[in-house]
């Protein structure tokens, strides 16, 4: 019997160590389910991170699906971490959130993989238009079209402004939100106090102002 | 201009800014009004650029890049856009488990709170230059509430723009 409770221990011990062994790889600090080649994780962040219209916001929820839900190159909680760190970047979050991903995956290598594969693409199209754009910019039928296309532009940036105030207000933090707000549409119109200066007052207020909760 | 200042300034841009448009006060700032290498029309043509291809909306500095300098401005551009991604590293690595400090938060919303105030600010001028009859207040307003009620592909919208002011150009 004892013998046999002994076997049941190591086989109980064995079990256990599978078992934390199994879970450990399941954490996010842990290697991908999935570890994707250069060329592929190229392939994927060249093919999404460049061919996705609508900005960063809707690439990345292209990039997720294709990840984790389609390829298995990361965790749902390695996408979390990833997504949440990358809007605390500066720069534009989504090669930043590419970059990160890449790091996950496959290193430094990954991280440059992913960066590159992720930009140059979309540049060389920006370049091209941006050409295209200058050389047409003064045939009348362009000048008439980029008239419209200008006011739109307008909107577009009037959007970004309502969409960058609604990311961060709540019901507690609405009048530090809104003060600092205003105070920098005054400051940037009514002072001689540059973008850097502003932002950097704005982080000491956030710094400074007791806490409301999170409400 | 000289490439590597371009970088610097656009660096400093990209760098002390937390989204794509964010950066867009800074670089008014230093290119249109301070050095005189960009005019109004050109930073907000870029926008259109950015907006009609595809990528990240942060794509726009290639843009500002190639009006201030050609392809070397461009690629300016670009080593200024990618080079803050690199930072995730460091908070991977670092400040990923304090993210949910009640500081580290204040911080950082407050930080997103003035760029959208400053944004809204430098957003002034660029309407006062665009935005010079009625047909184009209209789209302006017409694009702003459909992309926050409806969340309609700017795509799309910035094509019926340019196509309204075409066929009322042709028709006037």
């Amino acid at each position: 019997m004892k013998l046999f409770v002994g076997h049941d221990t190591r086989g109980a011990d064995i079990a256990r160590l599978a078992a934390r062994f199994t879970i450990s790889l399941m954490t996010p600090q842990s290697a991908p389910i999935t570890r994707p080649s250069l060329a592929a994780l190229a392939a994927v962040f060249g093919r999404y991170g460049n061919l996705t219209f609508g900005g960063g916001g809707a690439t990345v929820g292209v990039l997720q699906q294709e990840l984790q839900q389609r390829r298995n190159w990361i965790t749902r909680e390695q996408f979390h971490l990833c997504f949440g760190l990358s809007r605390l970047t500066p720069g534009t979050n989504m090669l930043a959130f590419c970059t990160g991903i890449g790091w996950m995956t496959r290193g430094w290598r990954g991280a440059a993989v992913a960066l590159l594969s992720a930009s140059l693409p979309a540049t060389v199209i920006a370049i091209a238009a941006t050409a295209l754009f200058d050389l047409r910019s003064q045939a009348p039928l362009m000048k008439a079209a980029f008239h419209g296309a200008l006011a739109a532009a307008i909107g577009i940036i009037f959007n970004t402004c309502w969409q960058f105030t609604e990311s961060v207000l709540t019901r507690a933090n609405r009048v530090r939100i809104v003060v600092i707000l205003l105070a920098s549409v005054a400051m940037q119109t009514f002072f001689p106090l540059s973008p850097a200066r502003i932002l950097l007052l704005a982080a000491l207020a956030g710094a400074f102002w007791p806490d409301e909760g999170t409400k | 201009m000289n490439v590597f200042t371009l970088y610097l300034i656009l660096l400093k841009a990209t760098i002390t800014t937390f989204s794509g448009l964010a950066s867009l006060p800074l670089v008014r700032d230093e290119l249109v009004l301070h050095r005189h290498v960009l005019t109004d029309e050109q930073l907000n043509t870029a926008v259109v650029v950015s907006r009609t291809t595809p990528g990240p909306v942060g794509l726009y500095i290639v843009s500002v890049g190639y009006y201030a300098a050609g392809v070397p401005g461009a690629a300016a551009g670009w080593f200024a856009m990618t080079t803050p991604a690199l930072a995730i590293l460091l908070l991977l690595r670092f400040i990923g488990p304090r993210r949910e400090h009640p500081r580290v938060r204040r911080v950082l919303e407050s930080i997103v709170a003035a760029s959208a105030g400053m944004l809204f600010a430098a957003s002034i001028p660029l309407a006062r230059e665009s935005l010079n009859d009625s047909i184009t207040v209209v789209i302006a307003v017409i694009t702003a509430t459909l992309l926050i009620t409806k969340k309609a592909d700017s795509v799309v919208l910035i094509g019926g723009a340019a196509l309204v002011t075409l066929v009322a150009a042709r028709l006037a």
